[in-house]
């Protein structure tokens, strides 16, 4: 691949001061483009990779080179500095465009900006291998517990997913584990028995608990999607699922 | 400072009944009567005459709770620097419309109208008015800035002077009548006025039936005092004589009275922050939200720990009453004792909105610079009102001139003409010669510019003749130099005499010339005729110009272009303004860049702008960005605020508003968020904290609120982003 093909992607949003994305102040920079199709989508956006175009005639992302996004990134170095934080890579799924966002990752360690990685765990393991030594935290989503789960809800099987958590937690990376959870659609005692676990595994930084939320229903209506609805979760419910599983509600 | 509410509180209810009508009248009367026998009297005598008529009466009792002396409501006449008018001063509005309802008895309705009589015309506002040359008075046409449209406006008063209390203190009233009396006018003066305020204690003594307060008065009357009770009992009554309204920094001044009661044992940490409360709830009922300012922390403090001390229970106190005044400003540098930061910041985040963060270390240099004073000396820099600067007791810089900048941006569009008053501004240019943007510029520079000198000349003349009608003892008597010089403080005897000229719309103005410079001159979408035609019809049927208007990019998101011309609009008023001060002779002549409601009343009078706002809608906040325009995150709007020149004027301020999940474990992430502002140039901060209040005008108005960030799962979101069930869910959390 030529170099001026590597260092251009899709992103659909640049968020700057982002306070969840990983520690510290941080520059999250959304990627199009995801293997998955959660049921439940926040960011249904995402789920191309190419830009797209609302019912309302809004954009749904731009192409972007890598200096570009750095250029942008580089404004928070500062706030990056004195706060422990930095560049984040979200999406959809970042690795989706790998090439780009390796570029990214890249270009961040050699600027060193402290760099964290969203990521659904769908991803080749050559290429995880290969991600090891840019990212200095894996933000990793973990979906569903159960025969046939990850496959009903998201599409994926969720093997390789289990596979290469495992396999960043047995090569030492520094990984935080996201839950979303969604009122009677993954919150079964199994799967919170799971997430218990995590928060009990020394290997793991943190565990964060992320309730649903219905802001990818406007966005899934305006590009045609079809989706479910969902029942947002009440506050005792969160407090069940924080006191069951120990993790931190967000 | 703003004048709209400068006066109504301190008049208290001086009409509200028939009996407080009468007595406000008669009292009015005796101080007219009595003034218009001191004609020939030398100035100084004639005030100290004045002020034994006002004082005690003026004085209210105290109240139950009360741990001092010290409430005051003025008169419809009467003597004052600024809190109800400059000087000797006739609230003949009021007096007019009490006179209109046909209440009071014939003689009381007589006396009411030998006053109006007697004083029109003599007024220190209107001498000072009809003394402006004929060139200023034509440029400065109306003194009614909240209702009439207009460019710039003069302003009548000697606000923001801040006293030398820690002279008072360690003096005593005697020892400040050895200091100030030699056996001259002013001396004479000094001495009277002196004895009036021994007058005001003897009145309280009387009259209290605490005995704690009676002895606490008994023992000021002569010496220095003792205790920290009696230092804050001195220091409340002569604030209240001065009629000033800015307290400078009580730390450092009543910080070893607090240290030395507690090392022996006269009072514990609880009795402190009793009296400290009392003082606090003292203030606040002396009611003005836009001044009572108290400073605590900075540079060049003499006692810095016994200073640490006192500001640490003034945080306290502050989190204990919960008031909208005093309004606690925290000044802080590099290597300052951390505890006054820390108890900051959780004050900040319980909602207090105070204290308010100042920044030494940028602060310090750019007021050496600006005010061209050794640094020493900047270190005596006092916030004041809604965020000017003095020298303490150094130097004045009462504000007494605003200019609107986005109207004469329109009025340059407009030939100088304004469309609803046929008022001719300037002998701009027609638009067809505006054919290029220097052109614009140079047109908007040219009515800016002569508005700017006319209220440079009017503020000289404010100085001057109040100057002459008097010497402000209580102000002079603790002002450097005026004591040696034997002048009053704004007759020659203040070390720096400045002034400071409020600014509005700067930033408005800025995206304006912006979007003008992009749509007109560099893309050619729009020509500038078809632009003014739809500003002047407010946009109606031009709705694709106010999209176009609204899309070019806005001071506030870290962006190079709009935020050079943020720069560029900066540099020219705050540099023309300083360049009036020798000019008109005085030391300095600083713009000042604050927030008060003059944003939301001048934007009423100020027809659409080219950066889309419509007719009417309110003008940026101090230096903030235009409301909802800054959409690119809280570190690009700290980025944009740093990049204006805070060595070219006296004083701007930065309204931010935080969630309170900042507060909590994210903690560390808001200091550090603070700290790089500050440490990138951040001059100062006042912080709220978003509440529900807030939260409900998102939904009402979410053009006004898309920096308000909020957090829903996992992720931070601008909340205006949420649909409606998302915020109502947001909304409800808040609530827990």
């Amino acid at each position: 691949m030529k170099a001026s093909e590597q260092s251009s992607g899709t992103v659909f949003d640049i968020q700057r001061a982002s306070l969840q994305d990983g520690p510290g102040i941080r520059t999250t920079v959304f990627l199009k483009g995801c293997p998955l199709r959660c049921k439940w989508c926040h960011n249904p956006e995402s789920q191309r990779a190419e830009v797209e175009t609302g019912s309302n005639g809004k954009v749904y992302g731009y192409t972007a080179s890598v200096d570009k996004v750095m250029e942008a990134v580089e404004k928070d170095r500062a706030y990056f500095e004195s706060s422990g934080g930095g560049l984040t890579l979200s999406g959809g799924e970042p690795t989706f465009q790998f090439e780009f966002c390796l570029e990214l990752l890249k270009e961040a360690r050699e600027r060193e900006i402290h760099t964290a990685l969203e990521t659904c765990g769908q991803i080749a393991r050559d290429r995880l291998i290969s991600l090891i030594p840019l990212v200095d935290v894996f933000l990793f989503d973990y979906k569903a517990t159960g025969c046939g789960e990850y496959q009903r809800l998201t599409r994926a099987s969720g093997e390789l997913i289990r596979e290469n958590l495992e396999f960043l937690l047995q090569r030492g990376a520094k990984v935080i584990v996201r839950c979303p959870l969604i009122p009677q659609v993954n919150d079964t005692d199994q799967h919170l028995a799971a997430i218990r676990a995590f928060q009990q595994d020394p290997r793991i930084q943190s565990v964060e608990l992320l309730p649903y939320h219905n802001i990818g229903q406007s966005k899934a209506r305006d590009l045609g999607h079809a989706m479910d609805d969902f029942i947002t979760p009440s506050a005792t419910e969160k407090e069940r699922w924080e006191r069951l599983t120990g993790a931190i509600l967000h | 400072m703003n004048m709209m509410t400068l006066t109504e509180t301190s008049l208290g209810r001086a009409l509200e009944t028939i009996e407080a009508a009468e007595a406000s009248i008669e009292h009015a009367w005796n101080f007219t009567q009595k003034f218009q026998g001191l004609k020939a009297v030398p100035a100084a005598i004639r005030e100290a005459r004045m002020l034994a008529v006002q004082f005690p009466e003026i004085l209210r009792p105290a109240e139950q709770g009360d741990m001092f002396a010290g409430r005051i409501c003025y008169g419809l006449v009467g003597f004052s620097p600024e809190p109800v008018g400059l000087g000797y001063y006739c609230r003949s509005d009021k007096i007019r419309d009490w006179l209109a309802e046909g209440k009071g008895s014939v003689e009381i309705r007589r006396k009411a109208k030998w006053i109006l009589q007697y004083w029109d015309g003599k007024t220190t506002i209107q001498k000072a008015r009809s003394a402006f040359e004929s060139s200023t008075a034509e440029v400065l046409p109306s003194d009614n800035w909240m209702e009439e449209a207009g460019i710039a406006f003069p302003l009548y008063r000697m606000g923001g002077m801040v006293l030398d209390y820690e002279k008072l203190l360690r003096l005593g009233l005697d020892g400040m009548e050895d200091v100030a009396f030699l056996p001259d006018g002013f001396g004479d003066g000094c001495r009277m006025a002196l004895n009036v305020l021994r007058s005001s204690i003897d009145y309280y003594a009387s009259i209290t039936e605490d005995a704690e307060i009676r002895s606490n008065l008994l023992a000021i009357r002569h010496d220095p005092p003792g205790t920290f009770r009696q230092a804050i009992q001195l220091f409340w009554l002569y604030a209240l004589h001065s009629g000033t309204w800015n307290w400078g920094r009580l730390d450092d001044t009543l910080g070893p009275y607090l240290e030395a009661d507690l090392a022996s044992g006269i009072i514990d940490e609880d009795r402190a922050l009793n009296l400290l409360c009392s003082l606090w709830r003292l203030m606040h009922a002396y009611n003005n939200m836009y001044n009572n300012r108290v400073i605590i922390g900075g540079m060049g403090r003499k006692n810095t720990a016994a200073a640490d001390q006192f500001a640490l229970l003034a945080i306290e106190a502050t989190r204990l009453c919960k008031l909208n005044q005093p309004q606690l400003t925290l000044r802080f540098y590099e290597g300052q004792n951390p505890k006054l930061w820390d108890a900051a910041v959780t004050a900040i985040g319980e909602g207090c909105t105070f204290p308010m963060l100042y920044n030494d270390d940028v602060n310090v240099p750019a007021v050496a610079k600006a005010f061209n004073v050794p640094t020493e000396m900047a270190m005596n820099y006092m916030p004041y009102g809604c965020g000017e600067y003095v020298l303490s007791h150094y130097s004045s810089g009462t504000p007494n001139a605003i200019i609107n900048l986005l109207k004469a941006l329109n009025l340059t569009l407009q030939g100088g003409v304004d469309p609803e008053s046929g008022r001719r501004y300037g002998e701009g240019p027609c638009l067809s010669e505006l054919d290029s943007f220097d052109k614009v510029w140079d047109a908007y520079t040219d009515i800016v510019d002569k508005h700017v000198r006319a209220a440079a000349e009017a503020q000289k003349t404010i100085y001057t003749v109040t100057g002459n009608e008097a010497p402000f003892l209580f102000i002079s008597m603790l002002t450097s130099d005026c004591l040696e010089l034997r002048k009053g403080a704004f007759d020659g005897g203040i070390r720096y005499l400045g002034g400071t000229f409020e600014t509005y719309g700067n930033n408005d103005t800025a995206n304006s010339l912006h979007a003008i410079n992009e749509l007109v001159f560099k893309q050619e979408k729009l020509s500038l005729p078809q632009l003014v035609e739809a500003l002047e019809s407010n946009f109606e049927g031009h709705e694709d110009v106010q999209a176009l208007c609204k899309a070019v990019s806005k001071y506030g998101n870290d962006e190079g272009t709009s935020d050079i011309m943020a720069q560029r609009v900066h540099d020219h008023v705050c540099n023309i303004t300083r360049d009036q001060a020798k000019r008109v002779g005085l030391h300095n002549y600083l713009v000042v860049i604050i927030n008060n409601w003059a944003n939301t009343t001048l934007g009423m009078l100020t027809g659409a702008s080219a950066d889309g706002r419509k007719a009417g809608q309110p003008l940026a906040n101090g230096n903030n960005p235009a409301s909802g325009t800054d959409t690119n995150g809280i570190t690009a709007f700290l980025n944009s605020l740093t990049r204006l020149d805070p060595c070219i004027h006296a004083g701007a301020v930065q309204n931010m508003k935080f969630s309170r999940s900042w507060f909590g474990p994210m903690r560390p992430k808001l200091e550090a968020l603070l700290k790089t502002y500050f440490a990138q140039g951040g001059t100062q901060a006042m912080i709220t904290v978003v509440s529900r209040d807030d939260l409900e005008a998102a939904i009402r108005e979410p053009e006004n609120w898309g920096h308000l960030m909020v957090r829903v799962g996992g992720f931070s979101i601008r909340f205006i982003d949420l649909d409606k069930n998302a915020q109502q869910e947001v909304l409800s959390r808040t609530l827990h």
